[in-house]
């Protein structure tokens, strides 16, 4: 009796502990990842800093594509790892997402700007394809094809947990 | 440079605090003059910490945004109480006032002195051991010191909308004392079994530490559910999300605890039985933080998100509770008696209450734990939500009370006098039947659960009343905070049973101008209006109501904040004695009408006025303890 007492004190405990410990391990224990595989939407929009017009299939290869804008500031405090990534020669399409263009071009001046394209969607019409609920967020392309997608800060424990695992190997790095 | 300075005190506090411990293993403890040591060595390590902390309210108060924490919470335009409050209001800033509030406990039972040196010595140490882990948890995986470089923002991103609030800034506080503040029994009980000496009464020198914790976490949870009921819109008190239960479950354990406690030496069970609670509760009180901190379920609170934060969380929390468990079943032995508990005496009572009370928190936990079971298993998300609790709660509460109003009269070591006290408590019922007479004749059909609640409800504050006159009659001691807080506790199973059966609800499509009646009030959307604030847009709807032939107005509004965005609905309630009438506005639909929700919510307010009381009681207790010291 007294021992049965002692052991289920114990056990009890741990069994709820490695369930915690399963669940936590899981790969999608990040609430802001998704891994859903959907076509990208195609659409045209106009580049930010000329207005020539770029459609989806102007853009081939895998790459990133961030929504920022100017006034968010967790892009702000995105945008150090971002150029980070940039300089490893990740490729990165930035989507400016309802901001005024002047304010835009303004931010990129004085923060630096690690976008390989930057397109502007005033009217977050090709966000609202894309399912974004705000900014930041940042989605993995390949091949036309949506195959993670980031809602909220990208930084490098995320970059590593997330988006490194489905790049391993590729060569992202040459795209550019 | 500043935050530099800041970040430094904190890590030299860490090492102190492990230099603390490292003095409690080495020196010796029963020894006069190591116990100065320790003390000293002890107190500069909070000092320290307090100073990092307190430049960081600095920090935030001159709107220093190149603090990347500071830069994403607060706003330069917040009034100065919120970019204080905005500090606590994620997850970095939570957890360092987290570890200073455990540090403080630390302080104030450190400038207390005790005969046994040994034992207070041990629990310095397990306190500052308990410190250092949380404090490397805040530098290594959530650096609040963190800098932007090489530009700061001009401005922050502001504190979320629905945080700015009174109730919320004080409540993560009051939640935190309530927490950390059972560190103290936890180290104290630990240290009383290292130390392995049996006669000393650890029980009766923790006890006004936990009732102090117990009060924090009674207001702390209040405040939550005030704060939810009139900022989230949805109008209830309590909605069994997980990171409500997890503060639920310690302060049930807390309060068996506590009573559990004043059985002290009188039964050997009973302490095997207060060395076990004083584990779980501070176990549940780490397994809070962890549930919260570690996003691992998603609810209204989960501001943070990061799994590696839960696993330093998870492994940091399991090696405290083994080795406490394991010290614990070593030393089993030390309370081996055959001496059994008497039936129908108070310890026997004391006993049922704590096998009540682990019953709730064993069914809380697996309501929390089996989403994530099945998530493991099936791949599928559930959730487990009021159904279950009430069914659950509602059956044991009532068999709780029956042994509550059974148990008044008991005595320590002897068997109730059958006769001698049940002719109060056969008043009692009488009177309660009455009472529920009542009830069901303006109430109406109600289920039986209900109407079983309402009677018990009735029968321990009679029983109450009773005793108090009795006593005052026949000039006998009163014991003022179990009466009050029972009284409390009747009072609470009351107004929750009124609110759950009378309460209703009604969504009405209107456009200006229009009328609509609803119950015995009517509604009329009188105005609309826009306004322009200093951090947000929002649009007021008036409303002309009437009700019970008074006449008022309302407005809820919905507003639009700046800096991120947000939407929130603030709602517009008018509380009269018996009920709230709780009005807010929704979406406009396309033809021009706006959803309109109005709501009865009959005696809520006796819901936190009985919380009040409960808390009340636990500061009569601890003012009992402090005289009798005196």
């Amino acid at each position: 009796m007294k021992l049965l007492l002692k052991t289920s004190i114990l056990v009890i405990p741990f069994i709820i502990f490695s369930f915690f410990y399963l669940y936590l391990s899981k790969d999608n224990s990040y609430p802001g990842a998704d891994y859903k595989n959907f076509n990208l939407p195609s659409f045209e929009l106009e580049n930010l800093y000329d207005e020539s017009l770029i459609s989806n299939n102007a853009l081939k290869g895998t790459y990133l594509i961030n929504i920022w804008a100017s006034w968010c500031i967790t892009c702000r405090i995105e945008h150090g790892f971002l150029t980070q990534l940039d300089d490893s020669n990740i490729r990165i399409v930035g989507l400016n997402y309802k901001d005024d263009r002047d304010d835009a071009i303004e931010w990129l001046v004085k923060y630096g700007n690690p976008y390989e394209t930057v397109l502007h969607d005033f009217k977050g019409s090709l966000a609202l394809d894309m399912g974004v609920t705000g900014a930041p967020e940042t989605f993995l392309v390949r091949d036309q094809m949506v195959v993670a997608h980031y809602r909220g800060e990208i930084n490098k424990m995320i970059w590593g947990d997330v988006f490194m695992p489905l790049i391993k190997g590729e060569g992202l790095a040459d795209a550019k | 440079m500043i935050a530099d300075i800041s970040h430094y005190l904190s890590i030299l506090s860490t090492a102190i605090f492990m230099l603390t411990f490292s003095l409690v293993l080495v020196l010796d403890r029963s020894a006069a003059h190591s116990t100065l040591l320790i003390k000293r060595s002890y107190s500069h390590a909070f000092f320290l910490f307090l100073i990092s902390f307190l430049l960081y309210v600095y920090l935030a108060l001159t709107d220093n945004f190149s603090v990347s924490y500071i830069a994403q919470h607060s706003n330069s335009l917040l009034p100065n109480f919120y970019k204080v409050t905005s500090i606590w209001s994620a997850h970095e800033g939570s957890m360092f006032l987290w570890i200073v509030f455990l540090s403080l406990w630390g302080f104030v039972f450190n400038l207390y002195n005790d005969n046994n040196l040994n034992v207070k010595n041990l629990s310095i140490g397990i306190i500052s051991i308990i410190i250092v882990g949380f404090q490397l948890f805040l530098l290594v995986t959530s650096n609040p010191f963190e800098i932007v470089l090489p530009f700061a923002p001009e401005n922050g991103a502001d504190i979320n909308p629905v945080l700015q609030d009174p109730a919320l800034a004080i409540h993560p506080p009051t939640l935190y004392l309530g927490y950390v503040g059972f560190v103290i029994p936890f180290a104290y009980s630990l240290a009383f079994l290292i130390n392995g000496n049996k006669s000393l009464n650890w029980e009766k020198k923790v006890k006004s530490w936990s009732v102090m914790a117990w009060v924090f976490l009674t207001i702390g949870i209040s405040l939550g559910s005030w704060w939810a009921y009139y900022e989230l819109g949805w109008g209830g008190y309590w909605f069994w999300d997980p990171v409500e239960n997890v503060a639920l479950m310690p302060w049930l354990a807390a309060t068996a605890f506590i009573h559990s406690l004043s059985v002290a030496s009188k039964s050997n069970v009973l302490r095997i039985w207060n060395l076990l609670l004083s584990i779980i509760v501070f176990s549940l009180s780490l397994f809070g933080a962890f549930i919260v901190r570690s996003g691992i379920i998603d609810s209204i609170h989960s501001f943070a998100n990061d799994p590696q934060r839960g696993m330093y969380l998870l492994a940091f929390i399991a090696i405290i509770l083994f080795v406490s468990l394991g010290l614990f079943i070593s030393r089993f032995s030390m309370f081996d008696s055959s001496k059994n508990i008497k039936s129908l005496s108070k310890e026997s009572f004391i006993s049922l209450n704590n096998i009540f009370f682990g019953v709730l928190i064993f069914s809380t936990m697996m309501g929390i734990t089996y989403p994530l079971i099945y998530e493991l298993l099936y791949s599928q998300k559930i959730s487990v939500g009021a159904p279950f609790y009430n069914a659950i709660y509602a059956p044991i509460t009532i068999l709780a009370t029956v042994m509550l109003v059974v148990s008044i009269d008991s005595k320590w070591g002897r068997t109730i006098d059958i006769k001698g006290s049940f002719s109060m408590l056969y008043v009692s019922l009488a009177i309660s039947l009455v009472g529920l007479v009542a009830i069901g004749y303006f109430i109406g059909e109600m289920p039986f659960i209900i109407m079983l609640s309402f009677f018990m409800g009735l029968v321990i504050i009679f029983r109450y009343s009773i005793l108090v006159i009795s006593n005052f009659l026949h000039k006998k001691y009163t014991n003022i905070p179990s009466v009050l807080a029972h009284t409390g506790l009747g009072l609470l199973i009351l107004s929750i049973s009124a609110n759950s059966i009378l309460s209703s609800e009604k969504v009405f499509n209107m456009k200006p101008n229009e009328t609509r009646s609803f119950q015995n009030i009517t509604v009329r959307f009188s105005e609309l209006e826009l306004l322009n604030n200093s951090n947000h847009d929002s649009i007021r709807a008036t409303f002309s109501i009437n009700s019970e032939g008074k006449s008022f107005f309302l407005s809820p509004e919905k507003r639009k904040y700046f800096a991120r965005g947000q939407i929130t609905s603030e709602t517009a309630i008018k509380i009269m004695p018996f009920k709230d009438i709780y009005l807010t506005i929704g979406e406009q639909l396309d033809n021009g009408q706006w959803v309109v929700n109005v709501q009865l919510n009959y005696f809520i307010r006796f819901i936190w006025l009985s919380a009040a009381m409960m808390a009340l009681s636990g500061l009569v207790i601890i003012k009992n303890i402090i005289r009798t010291k005196a």
